[in-house]
């Protein structure tokens, strides 16, 4: 099934390189460039999600978002600004956006994120039950947060054992950095060195080492997937 | 709106100096003043109406008489028949009186020029009795002339004070506009485009203009600041940014002639992350001039040394695996919230890390401290790398502010400019100290 992914966005050049790249990774997109026909076109309710620029003609990100939740359309939405201070964010997430994406961003960034946010969409229900991540063959038991690969159990705690669910939560799709940065750790700026890369290849080692298969995948240009293909 | 602020300025004192001295001079009135005068008045009017009323019902010769009768029983008389010039046809009075005759009801004046006459004062009436005049009164006697002589002075008193306070009003005003007007002076010529010129104090008094010149020196100093150091980002923005642009664009090149399509990945790559890299500076110097437009409300209290653990979480796997020790340090008892931005804090520390992993020597160690002193907290980066030289350190910490001896290294020299700034959101400052060896980068807060 074709997912449909609604773009509201002014500046026409960005919505139509945002527009081609969601097309050739698959989705059916519709782009339109003010708040209100927004509005109108997300209240039909046949979109998987909503892309939204936080600066509208018409109406803003933030008061189209508003009235989409005050209609009790839950339509997943990505918010796109150029502002981008925490505090931007918070009021962003507040008035009901599930991701907010600060430009100038990287399409991987976008895609990674878009993917997460329709993948939520679906196992929103479920989300709560699951005790259990098994991607491939490797097994998450998160209530005694312990790890096991081909039986074996691999000693992961903390921090690394977050890391490992939340890539195991988004088995099969890339996970940005910032992505990594944001939900695991709760910063919101880019730390500058390789921080993630260390943190991952030290997972890496443990989640690989005496087995032949790789599992834990880097997608260059954007971020890492968790998979037992390759 | 200046010259009528002076003009005020200039008419309170005016005002002031005619107030206060209306007020004692009629307190002095009031204390000295008797109806002396009054009844002279009164009785002038009585003799004047008596002398004309003989006039009209005897003529010239009846009144010749009962002024001479009238003299007899009152040496102080004045009761004249002068013409149109002021000579006296008949009657007590001088010979010719020193003013030229009109009608009055009431008049005190010196009725002559020589003679007895000459400097003595008298109270009369004077009206038109046919074709000449009638001159009737009386002269002053002692207390009447002292009254005189006091009311005389108050009203002196009252114009000279006006007059002195015209003059203060005008001094005043001089001295007011020529203060503000230095300080005028000194403000338009900045807002002209001359940024050096001050205000300057005058003469070291410290009074409140000096205060206030000094405190827009102080401002135009830091607007000065702020201006040299954005012509400085300005240009090193477009220098920092030529070098990897130009990368960018040979990366680019090479992409797009690459006939192998191996190569043309591998340019591809490269491209990407030069941008990155762009992407990187812009990103920091936004967040700089975001951090020095968050006001200070956007402070929440937290627990320093949770910051401290979380940052460390991060990093501790970063510095180990560039083959370094990594030791975080915390007092023992639990720590009081301190009102902080976690994230732009976060942030700072990241950096100095970051600087510190750039600097440090192999196989030293790092170390993140957090220390309570007396009023502050201190948060601190110490590295055994080659450390700051103290005659450099101003110069790291402004923005795009790169030593020479670091231009070797990758970064955009921003971190530092970042770590003050976020120090200043929090009232505090960034410390840079010798750790002899290495660098100890301290953000103070105070508490």
């Amino acid at each position: 099934m074709t997912r449909k992914i609604l773009l509201v966005e002014d500046d026409a050049a960005a919505a139509g390189y945002v527009a081609k790249g969601l097309h050739e990774a698959g989705f059916a997109v519709e782009t339109c460039g003010d708040g209100r026909d927004g509005l109108f076109l997300a209240s039909e309710g046949i979109f998987d999600l909503v892309i939204a620029d936080r600066m509208l003609p018409g109406l803003d990100g933030l008061a189209m978002l508003g009235a989409l939740r005050a209609a009790d359309i839950r339509t997943p939405v990505l918010v796109l600004s150029a502002l981008g201070t925490v505090d931007d964010r918070v009021k962003g997430l507040h008035a009901g956006a599930d991701d907010y994406l600060t430009k100038p961003f990287s399409f991987a960034e976008l895609l990674a994120r878009v993917e997460a946010l329709l993948r939520r969409g679906d196992g929103a229900t479920a989300a709560a039950q699951v005790t259990r991540l098994t991607v491939g063959d490797l097994e998450i038991d998160l209530l005694a947060r312990s790890v096991a690969r081909q039986g074996r159990a691999i000693p992961i705690g903390g921090r690394e054992f977050n890391l490992l669910e939340f890539l195991a939560r988004h088995a099969g799709q890339v996970v940005t950095r910032t992505m990594m940065l944001e939900k695991i750790w709760n910063y919101h700026f880019d730390p500058g060195s390789n921080v993630v890369d260390v943190h991952i290849g030290r997972l890496r080692r443990k989640l690989e080492e005496g087995f032949d298969a790789p599992i834990l995948h880097t997608v260059r240009g954007a971020g890492y997937r968790l998979s037992l293909d390759a | 709106m200046r010259i009528s602020i002076t003009a005020r300025l200039a008419l309170l004192a005016v005002l002031l100096s005619l107030v206060t001295s209306l007020a004692l001079a009629g307190l002095i009135w009031q204390q000295t003043h008797d109806d002396a005068i009054e009844a002279l008045r009164r009785d002038t009017a009585q003799q004047t109406d008596a002398f004309a009323a003989v006039y009209r019902s005897g003529g010239v010769a009846a009144l010749a008489q009962a002024i001479a009768d009238a003299q007899a029983d009152d040496d102080s008389l004045v009761a004249a028949l002068v013409d149109r010039n002021g000579a006296r046809r008949l009657g007590v009075g001088p010979d010719r009186l020193a003013f030229v005759p009109s009608a009055e009801a009431f008049r005190i004046a010196t009725l002559g020029t020589a003679g007895s006459w000459a400097g003595q004062e008298a109270g009369i009436a004077i009206r038109p009795l046919g074709r000449d005049w009638l001159v009737s009164g009386r002269l002053l006697d002692d207390w009447e002339r002292a009254q005189r002589t006091i009311e005389r002075a108050l009203l002196l008193a009252v114009l000279l004070s006006l007059v002195l306070g015209i003059g203060a009003g005008l001094v005043l005003t001089r001295y007011v506009t020529r203060r503000l007007d230095r300080i005028a002076g000194a403000v338009d010529a900045v807002a002209a485009g001359d940024l050096a010129r001050r205000v300057g104090s005058e003469g070291g008094g410290g009074d409140a203009f000096d205060r206030l010149a000094q405190r827009i020196d102080g401002m135009l100093d830091r607007i000065d600041r702020l201006m040299a150091e954005l012509r400085v980002v300005t240009d090193s923005i477009a220098h920092d940014l030529r070098s990897p642009i130009a990368r960018l664009r040979a990366r680019a090149e090479a992409a797009a002639t690459a006939s192998q399509p191996q190569q043309r990945e591998i340019a591809l790559a490269g491209l990407i992350a030069e941008t990155d890299l762009v992407m990187r500076m812009l990103a920091v110097l936004l967040e700089i001039s975001r951090s020095e437009a968050v006001t200070r409300d956007a402070l929440v209290p937290l627990d320093p040394a949770a910051l401290i653990e979380e940052i460390a979480d991060l990093y501790a796997p970063v510095v180990e695996e560039a083959g370094l020790r990594f030791v975080t340090s915390a007092p023992d008892g639990p720590v009081a919230p301190l009102a902080m931005h976690r994230e732009l804090l976060s942030q700072a520390l990241a950096n100095l890390i970051d600087n510190a992993l750039r600097h440090a020597a192999a196989g030293s160690e790092i170390a993140l401290s957090l220390a309570l002193a007396p009023g502050e907290v201190r948060f601190s980066v110490a590295d055994r790398g080659p450390g700051i030289p103290a005659a450099d350190r101003a110069q790291a910490l402004s923005r795009f502010g790169r030593l020479d001896s670091a231009r070797s290294l990758p970064g955009a020299g921003l971190g530092l400019a970042l770590v003050e700034s976020v120090a200043r959101l929090h009232g505090g400052s960034l410390e840079l100290a010798d750790n002899a060896p290495g660098l100890v980068a301290t953000i103070v807060i105070p508490l």
